[in-house]
């Protein structure tokens, strides 16, 4: 109990500190992490990253990332199409080194990359195996090369629902099978830490819906999931945590619900007949009230305790109101809020020299 | 280092591939010792045959003539070493693999140390096959007149040395295959340099007066495999093969150490 508490304090002292040193990110990256899960001997942090900035030529792909990842649960690392999840997550592994700043992974400096590879199971990208080869051939060779007992192939195997196709030769396996036998493959060390890049990454809803349910089925084994996707849709029913990045700067990190508190209340309204809705807005925006037009009407920027005041308001102007809604911001909304609306806002960007990669 | 080599091996017993390699050796076996039993005498040892270097009348009477086939077409097996190792070199590129390997095994220097004892050990059952496929196919050579009857002497010697000089030469092609192949990451790139080279470049220089003909990777390799000719002598063509592959691997080495596999 003492070490938790010890612990936590370290982890808000930590976050503090984070926050402090985001302030120039645009919105405020919040890292405040006290995990629920319980992992024996796991670090108090699985991943911890000190200003950490990756540049390719004049490219930034990551821009002073600080940010700590707690062990146990699924993190969701989402960001646009070249935002620098994946430099993100190559440099975390060891794949490249970063142009300055300091990270860890699972306590170890990611300068000595072979003192965590066996604590670290990974699927970069697509899952890449030889596709003449059979999924058993595929995930042997793999142990071998971990130093693995064989029976964790049958293992992982189990785990992913492939054993029955596991002497097919892998060039026979749908987009979804070999995403499994991707993430078999991160499996084989038993690993208390998994990094996924974009495993759903093409699969159709089903697919994603399967991929969903094995990495919380992996999580509540204690291990830790980190999971990227350009998509937050196909992340936020699953993640316990999440970190946003655009342009290689982190612009949030922290619990789901913490991101939750963001979303903003608002009341959809349309008047009965058509030709009211300019007056309506005039008369709404005389008498204080913040709104935006919609397709079909307006949304009013208010909570729900502003229903009646609202419907006052209209009736006072003399038009009835055939709807009247109250709604929350949905987390995808935020996030494209967040992040940009359309890619090119990006290539936008991009062209004015906030360019990333990868 | 050797669950390196365990993992590489397994990831080699690609049944289709290596039938493709060994079947090449063979087949080009039979075939050099076809070509030979029909037209030897006829054919000139000094004739600008790209691959091919074929023996003396002499050369195939003596009791080495039974494994002349091997030396003669030793730079047509090179070929399909060189592709071989390089395909497989490449294949980890191309299939994404090398991403893993090396999250895996961050000494990546044991990632190519690795693969290449692995594939030293492929090419050592590819050379068997080539050579049990050239004791089969020797006979042939007695149809066009040949006296065979020195063949018997020292048989094991005779093949033991043949079969060494053939593999030592297979060794530098597989390690040149190997190094275009880190460097382009592509096998069609490194099968096209390496066949360009010795099938074309080589013999354009060739052509010219003054050039330094022995010091030519072919030439090198070719003396390899007939334990030396009288241009260049044994010792001196294992010496320029082995600086071949010291320094082919140095620089295969550092590439691959030091540059972004992720891309």
């Amino acid at each position: 109990m003492l070490s938790f508490r010890l612990a936590a304090r370290e982890q808000r002292r930590h976050a503090a500190r984070n926050a402090k040193g985001s302030r120039n990110v645009g919105i405020e990256a919040v890292v405040m992490y006290v995990s629920t899960h319980s992992h024996t001997e796991s670090p108090m942090t699985v991943v911890t990253t000190t200003d950490l900035t990756r540049r390719f030529g004049a490219i930034t792909a990551l821009d002073a990332v600080s940010l700590e990842l707690p062990p146990g649960g699924i993190v969701g690392l989402v960001g646009p199409n070249g935002s620098g999840k994946s430099t993100l997550i190559r440099t975390l592994l060891g794949l490249i080194r970063p142009t300055s700043g300091t990270a860890t992974v699972l306590g170890h400096p990611i300068t000595s990359p072979k003192t965590y590879a066996s604590g670290v199971g990974t699927m970069i990208e697509s899952p890449a195996f030889v596709a003449s080869l059979s999924a058993r051939a595929n995930l042997t060779s793999l142990a071998h090369l971990h130093g693995t007992p064989m029976r964790r192939v049958d293992e992982v195997l189990a785990q992913v629902g492939l054993l029955g196709r596991d002497r097919e030769p892998v060039r026979r396996f749908s987009l979804g099978m070999k995403q499994r036998l991707g993430i078999a493959a991160a499996l084989l060390t038993d690993p208390g830490l998994l990094i996924l890049d974009e495993p759903t990454n093409g699969l159709d809803p089903a697919g994603i819906v399967e991929i969903r349910g094995l990495l919380q089925a992996i999580a509540r084994e204690g291990r830790t999931v980190i999971v990227s996707s350009h998509l937050l849709s196909e992340l936020e029913a699953i993640c316990d945590h999440l970190v946003v990045i655009r342009f290689g700067k982190l612009l949030f990190a922290g619990p789901m619900a913490e991101l939750l508190k963001r979303t903003r209340e608002h009341i959809d309204i349309a008047p009965e007949h058509a030709a009211d809705l300019e007056r309506l807005a005039t008369a709404l925006r005389d008498s204080g009230w913040e709104l935006v037009p919609t397709d079909t009407g307006l949304r009013v920027l208010a909570g729900a305790d502003r229903t009646a005041a609202l419907n006052r308001a209209a009736a006072t102007a003399g038009i009835t109101l055939s709807r009247l809604v109250f709604a929350q911001d949905s987390l995808e909304e935020l996030f494209l809020e967040m992040t940009g609306r359309v890619d090119g806002e990006l290539a936008g960007a991009r062209a004015s020299g906030e360019g990333t990669v990868a | 280092m050797l669950r390196v080599v365990r993992s590489e091996l397994t990831r080699l017993a690609q049944r289709r591939t290596l039938l493709v390699w060994f079947g090449l050796m063979a087949l080009f076996a039979l075939m050099v010792n076809t070509v030979m039993g029909a037209a030897v005498g006829q054919l000139d040892p000094n004739m600008p045959s790209p691959g091919v270097s074929f023996p003396t009348p002499a050369e195939l009477e003596a009791p080495s003539g039974l494994m002349a086939g091997l030396s003669a077409a030793s730079n047509m097996f090179g070929v399909v070493t060189l592709s071989m190792w390089a395909f497989f070199t490449a294949q980890d590129y191309s299939s994404g693999l090398i991403r893993l390997l090396v999250a895996g095994e961050p000494r990546r220097w044991r990632l190519l140390a690795g693969k290449s004892i692995a594939l030293v050990g492929v090419t050592a059952v590819a050379v068997t096959v080539a050579a049990l496929a050239n004791i089969v196919a020797a006979p042939a050579v007695a149809a066009s007149g040949i006296s065979t009857a020195a063949w018997g002497t020292d048989l094991p010697t005779v093949i033991g040395e043949a079969w060494v000089n053939l593999f030592l030469s297979q060794l530098v092609w597989g390690v040149l295959g190997l190094v275009i192949a880190v460097l382009s990451r592509s096998a069609m790139v490194a099968v096209s340099i390496g066949v360009g080279y010795v099938l074309v470049v080589e013999s354009l220089i060739r052509m010219v007066d003054g050039a330094p003909v022995d010091q030519l990777l072919g030439t090198t390799l070719g003396a390899i495999a007939k334990g030396g000719t009288t241009a260049v002598s044994y010792s001196s063509a294992l010496a320029l093969g082995a600086a071949y592959v010291i320094v082919g691997l140095v620089l295969a080495g550092i590439v691959f150490t030091r540059r972004d596999v992720t891309d």
